[in-house]
């Protein structure tokens, strides 16, 4: 009699008990890696998959290829010199990583800034949450097989990225964002450029969303896919889209109010079922609800000074704050601790893809190894910015 | 047209051959040898050729769709890149991963190129224009599904002899895909073959004549078919939306992952003959091979037609790849057989009831 | 919460209805015009030159009147660098101070554009030069020379306006 060999681990997946009433054949599950070079782990994770058949039983992610030492690196400098290395974690989101960044050191001085420069600084996150955006969406398209929505989701970003370039000089790691204001004034083509981006990006967006939101093959293959409950959320302290598109309004922008926020009129897009489906439908939103925030502070951009003055040689009062704000990607949370010297005396990042990324296991318990991929977009990780 | 320019020469040149046995004494069993090792390496050249033409379109129809240019360096509009594509790949290392099973990692592409290749030697030309061009094979359709589905082992032999678990996840799904499709695309040809009351392709497309309405793709009974036959065509070749296989998002590569140097180009070229393939054979079931649409009085030839059809397939499932996501293998399998297959049982029972009284 | 099941027909009609509008979408995108240049072939439209205040390649300044580089070697920018990328040799003392050697590793800089704002003198630039790729990783390291012939052509450091 041959031995049913999988690993003593049936009971974790659903479908290892309708083969064991099937047959007796010895069946072994799979043990397969699933990174570090892999084309869809957006980087370099790296999953250790247990499958049965394409199911996966158990699937075990393993971070820290890409650990850049950025907490260290900042007791090692100064609190202007530390601004550049912020951008350099969460790529895609450079301006909004500045941003927390700069009001943690800012509030631990006790700076106040200019009117103009906070609304440069919304500005510039929104945008860069467009972009960030674009790039999940793109990716998505290519996790699921569809190449073309990404060079789409690439043109307009480019649009974004090229703004960026005039005004701060370089076109992904920006270090545009100064202690007490920023490197420069708009450039004088920025509002007109923008203001015309913003009146025919929406259009794009329905654009994609006719190629690739309401494809049905799209929409079969997200429906369903990788369910977020409540429960979970809570359990994994979830944020960001994949909170809001378990039914949980839960955004910083709104519950903290910083910065110019709380005078900007926008929604907090939720959706109910939790599924793949619907983080999507919460991000594809957020794109326009953005371009709504964008255009209210295009009206509102009041003139005046950008900068004010900080010393150069920053020292601080002996003290600890904890500044966050909303990523495309989640909470960001950045913890300051000052000895009252040049530089900090530690640094903490409380990074949204870090406790996204914990929830994945029990996410693809059960689903189809392509359903991983599916699952990974949806939670959209960016991978410095989980190794740090 | 009762006969083509393709029939002209090859007949005269017969002609003049077995002349020439005669008067020196050979025996014209060799003539006939002889005409087909010619044929068959006629069509290969030609089959290799449009692969690589059908390769730089599908990088031109996507750079466009993507907006972006496409290939244009090597040659006119970067016509020569596909050629130059196939030196490199000539030149690269066979890398034969530890722990392979060499045979089974060498015969994997060589079957799979094979067994499609062999497909092409009933394809109908044109008018009297098959491979062997006096011997019509009256069950041409069965034959070429038969030989088509032998590429499935090879697929499998690929996978397995790779020594990689990618790999082998792709020809699983490989195999069970192909196999899977194999029978509602069955199902839509029989509907064909029931109207035309043959299995001969040669007769198939000479039923569809003459002029544009008869061809049978104009038949309103004959509609589901032909959609099915779309679908099921795209995913026998493995392209996106079913190109699980391959998935590159998922399985890195599926059964090629391993493969390097002129296995791989093996692969490669076969997908994009596949698809050719896929055209031809729909042009010469659907609609109307070689015939013209406005009749016999067409001084274009016939050849030309099937040429223009065909490509109006490839062009199609081009499209639909750059268009349209992947399946889940679930769905990809529920598709066929909750789907599929009834829809095809229905457009068999509607195609009876046609065939009966119209 | 799950989804709700539709009928058969409708998700039929629904499925065939988005698969043609994607269709669609890719059909008018293949007429729009491309986005792609062929770059580095600068045959067709390829004038693409970065703005001002781009963190391009470096430049040291020349004070033309003076005819001498405006640099009074005080290795701000050295002690400012958050990766340690620039090294200068100072000679000279008082207002004679000049800098003998200009080391800047454009391979390790990260293009902030510290040093250039804490530049007492203005006496540095980065410039929208972006083609910096060399052969050999060892030419990525910015001398003297080379800093100062690439500056000859700015009177002003290169800012946004």
């Amino acid at each position: 009699m041959p031995v049913v060999r999988n690993g003593g681990r049936r009971d974790a997946c659903p479908t290892t008990n309708s083969m064991e009433t099937q047959t007796a054949l010895p069946t072994e599950e799979l043990l397969i890696n699933m990174g570090p070079q892999h084309p869809s782990t957006h980087g370099v994770l790296r999953l250790v998959l247990t499958l049965d058949g394409e199911r996966v039983v158990e699937a075990v992610p393993h971070i820290g290829y890409l650990h850049s030492s950025m907490e260290k690196i900042a007791e090692a400098s100064t609190y202007q010199q530390y601004v550049p290395y912020a951008d350099r974690y969460d790529y895609l989101n450079a301006m909004g990583n500045e941003f927390a960044y700069v009001r943690a050191v800012e509030k631990l001085c006790g700076i106040e800034v200019t009117p103009r420069c906070e609304y440069i600084r919304v500005i510039m996150a929104e945008m860069n949450r467009i972009a960030s955006h674009l790039v999940y969406f793109g990716c998505l398209g290519l996790d699921s097989g569809a190449w073309t929505p990404f060079l789409y989701c690439f043109r307009e970003r480019e649009v974004v990225l090229q703004l960026f370039e005039d005004t701060s000089g370089q076109r992904l790691l920006y270090h545009y964002l100064r202690i007490g204001g920023l490197r420069n004034d708009l450039p004088a083509h920025f509002c007109d450029k923008l203001a015309e981006f913003l009146d025919y990006f929406p259009d794009r967006i329905k654009e994609y969303d006719d190629l690739l939101t309401y494809n049905v093959i799209f929409r079969n293959r997200l429906e369903g896919t990788g369910q977020l409950s409540q429960e979970l959320c809570r359990r994994y302290s979830i944020s960001g889209p994949n909170v809001r598109g378990s039914g949980i309004p839960y955004d910083v922008r709104r519950v903290v109010g910083y910065s110019i926020y709380p005078q900007l009129e926008f929604d907090i897009p939720t959706q109910e079922e939790g599924d793949a489906f619907a983080r999507h439908l919460v991000r594809v939103e957020e794109m326009r609800q953005s371009v709504r925030i964008l255009k209210q502070c295009l009206e509102k951009l009041p003139e005046g000074e950008i900068n004010v003055k900080v010393p150069r040689k920053l020292k601080p009062v002996v003290g600890e704050v904890f500044e966050r704000l909303e990523s495309p990607r989640g909470e960001l949370g950045c913890y300051l601790v000052s000895d009252g010297s040049e530089k900090p005396w530690r640094l903490h990042w409380r990074a949204p893809s870090f406790y996204n990324l914990q929830v994945l296991p029990e996410l693809v318990r059960g689903a189809y190894v392509a359903d991983i991929v599916i699952i990974l977009g949806s939670i959209d990780i960016v991978l410095p910015d989980i190794d740090r | 047209m009762n006969t083509s320019i393709i029939y002209a020469i090859g007949a005269a040149v017969r002609a003049w051959s077995e002349e020439f046995c005669q008067g020196h004494g050979i025996p014209t069993l060799f003539v006939d040898i002889l005409a087909w090792g010619i044929g068959a390496i006629l069509v290969l050249v030609l089959a290799l050729l449009v692969a690589l033409f059908i390769i730089w379109l599908e990088r031109k129809v996507s750079g466009y769709i993507q907006v972006r240019l496409g290939p244009t360096r090597v040659g006119p509009v970067g016509l020569f890149q596909t050629a130059m594509d196939a030196l490199k790949l000539l030149q690269k290392e066979d890398i034969i991963p530890q722990g392979a099973d060499y045979w089974l990692h060498l015969c994997g592409p060589v079957l799979v190129f094979t067994s499609f290749m062999l497909g092409f030697a009933v394809i109908p030309w044109d008018v009297k224009a098959t491979l062997a061009a006096n011997v019509d094979l009256n069950v041409g359709l069965l034959y070429l599904l038969g030989v088509t589905s032998v590429g499935v082992l090879g697929i499998v032999m690929a996978g397995w002899g790779s020594n990689n678990k990618w790999s082998l996840l792709g020809a699983m799904r490989g195999a069970a895909q192909i196999i899977s499709y194999e029978v509602p695309l069955l199902l839509a040809l029989v509907c064909v073959v029931m109207v035309a009351g043959t299995l001969s392709l040669t007769r198939i497309v000479e039923a569809q004549g003459p002029g544009i309405l008869a061809w049978y793709v104009f038949k309103p009974y004959l509609w589901i078919p032909f959609i099915m036959f779309i679908i099921c065509g795209t995913a026998e070749v493995n392209r996106t939306p079913f190109d699980l296989p391959e998935a590159e998002s998922e399985l890195v590569g599926g059964f090629h992952t391993e493969y390097s140097g002129m296995k791989f180009a093996l692969f490669f070229l076969t997908e994009f003959d596949h698809m050719w393939f896929v055209g031809l054979l729909g042009a010469a079931v659907f609609l109307g091979g070689w015939q013209s649409p406005i009749g016999a009085a067409d001084p274009i030839p016939g050849f030309v037609w099937l040429m223009l059809k065909s490509f109006a397939f490839v062009l199609l499932l081009q499209w639909f790849r750059w268009t349209l996501p992947r399946l889940r293998v679930d769905q990809l399998m529920g598709l066929a057989w909750k789907f599929l297959i009834p829809v095809g049982f229905i457009a068999l029972a509607i195609v009876c009831v046609a065939v009966l009284f119209v | 919460m799950a989804r709700a099941k539709k009928a058969i027909t409708s998700t039929i009609a629904e499925a065939v209805v988005s698969i043609i509008k994607g269709h669609w979408v890719t059909l008018v995108n293949f007429w729009r015009p491309t986005v792609c240049e062929r770059y580095p072939h600068k045959d067709k439209s390829l004038d693409y030159k970065p703005g001002p205040g781009y963190k391009g390649d470096f430049a040291l300044i020349t004070d033309k009147e003076k005819g001498r580089l405006r640099c009074i070697a005080c290795q701000t920018c050295e002690r400012s660098c958050p990766n340690g990328c620039i090294r200068v040799v100072p000679e000279g003392k008082g207002k004679e101070r000049y800098p003998a050697e200009f080391y800047i590793d454009v391979g390790l800089c990260m293009n902030c554009g510290i040093c250039v704002e804490v530049c007492p003198v203005d006496a540095l630039t980065m410039t929208p030069d972006y083609e910096c790729s060399v052969h050999d990783p060892r030419d990525l390291v910015r001398n003297i020379e080379q800093l100062t012939e690439r500056g000859l052509e700015f009177d002003e450091v290169s800012r946004v306006k």
